[in-house]
């Protein structure tokens, strides 16, 4: 896992056409999850998405920014991330029903074209969570590294790396998406 | 709680009866004294010795809640280093993993090898003359640290036993689970924590032989085929496994299967990962007979095998989590986890068992999400004023006075004392009885007799009575 821009991505000008194309996608795709409308979320992923959540623990300086090689708390594609929206939608979804009360919150973009000519994109995400009030509410924190490609007319997200700011996970489960 | 001591004597009387007080999942001075009498004397699992390869390598680890060091050192020997200046007691490992031949402490500079001994003291002659013996001063270390099979277990007690008089009849299923591949296991990965408002004590008894939530809190599970994985009969439905009590506290669920059907065998896992091997043709044909697995050793450490679908399209995949429910406050855990896989494994096997074990036992996985909701909801009702007041009981009555299907398994060929069907309580009474022995003992308490792993079972006993 790396956050450092690599020489070969172009930096797409803040304000440009694919520029407000990504912006739009990622608020959009905000809303989706925010709204609990979790098959049209769905249906704005890229059928090759490879979705990644590394797990962090606390490094020395010299070693790096502490983002776990091998581990990771959500390891998904695109036929299991639909297996968990159809298992979300049963009648068995303890942890979710009641869904929890979330907000996302996209910042910070910079946006990069990448030599095969997807659309990565830097930014940030702070996600407010509150379920059963006397529980409180939580905050994740992350940088997403999203690679967006053109799929049938229609930007589609085909790789994101959460790379959150917790070692250890200040939510009960990880019951949502990031 | 006020009355310590009256407590334990109700909870006592009250697990006789199949109840458990409900108070004890969430009280601070009940957390302290676990604290106190569990967590500074019981063997802890602290990590697995494939965490630190090689010389130098460390984690950071928690016993109860206190901070200690898992450290290879110099010398290859493995080490539980308490992480505290001999000096000041500032903190001298400042990373949760790494490689050091020194820690030192950023206070005074206070300098220790890897194997705790103290090496340096900045303008030591002047500051001290002779006065301060170095060899005296290195960090404390866990009297007690022992592997087996890799796994790294530490006891705070010098009057503990050897690991493997703690582990009684539960040593036998640890050979056959990591004894059976020639190159040992692994964990992938860095461990995975989760803040939980639950007592680690509702985790470690669900581990040790609750059954009976999986076919309604994990319903979810089953209608989308995620939990599918034992073709043999079909699991999501399978209520013949064994529950077998291994010893001093030590619960596991077994689900066995035929060595001469199709399975799953060896857990799921790729046979040829396994061999006959040094422990012998029993514990390798054990190993092969079982397709299932789930266990808590008292007091926190837990782990489970099944094959489950992290995708319909692909086949059931082994998995084998680890998780240490480590105590945090009154009602309150970080909960760890750890994907293992046998050495050897292909590259694909072991990310897409990764992967499966990870979306389905941790904290973001699609059982044990569920499993938060209702061990939260525990500790809420365990903190509650009323539920002390009207001295609200957990029952755990399922099995006694063989009620029910479960029956004692006399026929049962490998160590411990095992029920027939796994539709019953006696492992959470067994964990609790064992809990109790704990807390009440002003010194390490005595090995646990088969008599009392048994004793709150109320039915046909170990001894043969009724």
């Amino acid at each position: 896992v790396s956050s450092m821009v690599e020489a070969d991505q172009r930096r797409v000008a803040s304000g440009s056409e694919a520029y407000w194309r990504c912006v739009d996608y990622l608020v959009d795709e905000a809303a989706a999850l925010d709204e609990n409308r979790l098959d049209d979320w769905l249906a704005m992923l890229h059928p090759e998405i490879d979705y990644r959540v590394p797990i962090r623990i606390t490094r020395e300086r010299t070693a790096g920014a502490g983002f776990s090689a091998e581990g990771n708390h959500l390891f998904e594609n695109h036929e299991s991330l639909s297996l968990r929206i159809e298992r979300f939608a049963t009648e068995y979804a303890w942890s979710e029903d009641p869904p929890s009360r979330t907000r996302r919150f996209v910042t910070n973009f910079r946006v990069f074209e990448l030599p095969g000519g997807d659309l990565r994109v830097r930014h940030n995400l702070l996600v407010y969570r509150e379920r059963m009030a006397e529980r409180g509410s939580q905050l994740l924190s992350a940088q997403r590294e999203d690679d967006l490609r053109e799929h049938d007319g229609a930007l589609r997200l085909v790789r994101r790396t959460v790379l959150l700011d917790h070692a250890v996970l200040a939510t009960p489960n990880l019951g949502i998406f990031l | 709680v006020t009355d310590i001591a009256a407590f334990l004597d109700d909870f006592d009387a009250s697990l006789k009866r199949g109840a458990v007080p409900l108070t004890t999942f969430n009280d601070p001075e009940i957390h302290s004294l676990e604290l106190d009498r569990i967590f500074t004397r019981a063997w802890v699992f602290v990590g697995h010795e494939s965490e630190i390869p090689a010389h130098g390598d460390y984690v950071q680890r928690p016993i109860g809640r206190d901070p200690f060091v898992l450290v290879r050192g110099e010398d290859g020997v493995i080490r539980v280093l308490f992480d505290a200046c001999r000096h000041r007691g500032a903190m001298v490992c400042r990373a949760e993993r790494g490689n050091a031949a020194l820690f030192r402490c950023p206070y005074h500079g206070w300098t220790y090898k890897n194997t705790g001994e103290l090496a340096g003291v900045p303008f030591m002659r002047k500051a001290y003359g002779a006065q301060l013996d170095k060899s005296e001063l290195g960090l404390l270390a866990a009297p007690h640290v022992e592997s087996l099979h890799g796994l790294v277990f530490a006891s705070l007690d010098p009057d503990a036993p050897p690991l493997g008089e703690y582990l009684g009849e539960m040593k036998w299923y640890l050979d056959m689970i990591w004894g059976q591949c020639p190159q040992g296991w692994e964990v992938v990965g860095d461990p995975q924590r989760y803040r939980l408002d639950a007592d680690w004590k509702t985790a470690a008894e669900n581990f040790a032989g609750d059954d009976y939530h999986t076919f309604y809190l994990h319903r979810s599970t089953i209608e989308t085929g995620i939990m599918g994985g034992v073709q043999y009969g079909d699991i999501s439905e399978n209520l013949e496994g064994f529950h077998v009590r291994g010893g001093n506290g030590h619960n596991l669920i077994r689900f066995t299967m035929p060595t001469d059907v199709p399975g799953p065998h060896f857990f799921g896992f790729p046979p040829e990962l396994f061999d006959g091997g040094a422990l012998g043709p029993e514990l390798f044909e054990a190993a092969k007979g079982t397709a299932g697995f789930v266990s808590t050793v008292f007091p926190n450490f837990s782990f489970l095998a099944f094959p489950f679908h992290h995708v319909r399209s692909a086949g059931p995949v082994a998995t084998l989590v680890l998780h240490l429910w480590q105590p945090a406050a009154a009602g309150e855990m970080v909960v760890w986890t750890w994907a293992m896989c046998p050495k050897g494994a292909t590259d694909e096997f072991r990310r897409e068992s990764y992967r499966t074990t990870m979306g389905t036992f941790s904290g973001g996985g699609t059982f044990e999400a569920d499993d938060t909701d209702p061990w939260m909801a525990i500790a809420r009702s365990a903190g509650a004023t009323y539920a002390r007041k009207a001295a609200l009981k957990a029952d755990v009555r399922m099995g006694m006075g063989g009620a029910g299907v479960s029956k004692r398994a006399y026929d049962y060929p490998d160590p411990g004392i095992a029920y027939f069907n796994v539709l019953e309580e006696g492992a959470a009474r067994g964990f609790h009885r064992r809990w109790l022995q704990f807390m009440r003992a002003e010194h390490y308490p005595p090995p646990m007799t088969a008599e009392e792993q048994d004793a709150d079972t109320g039915g046909p006993s170990a001894n043969g009575h009724g």
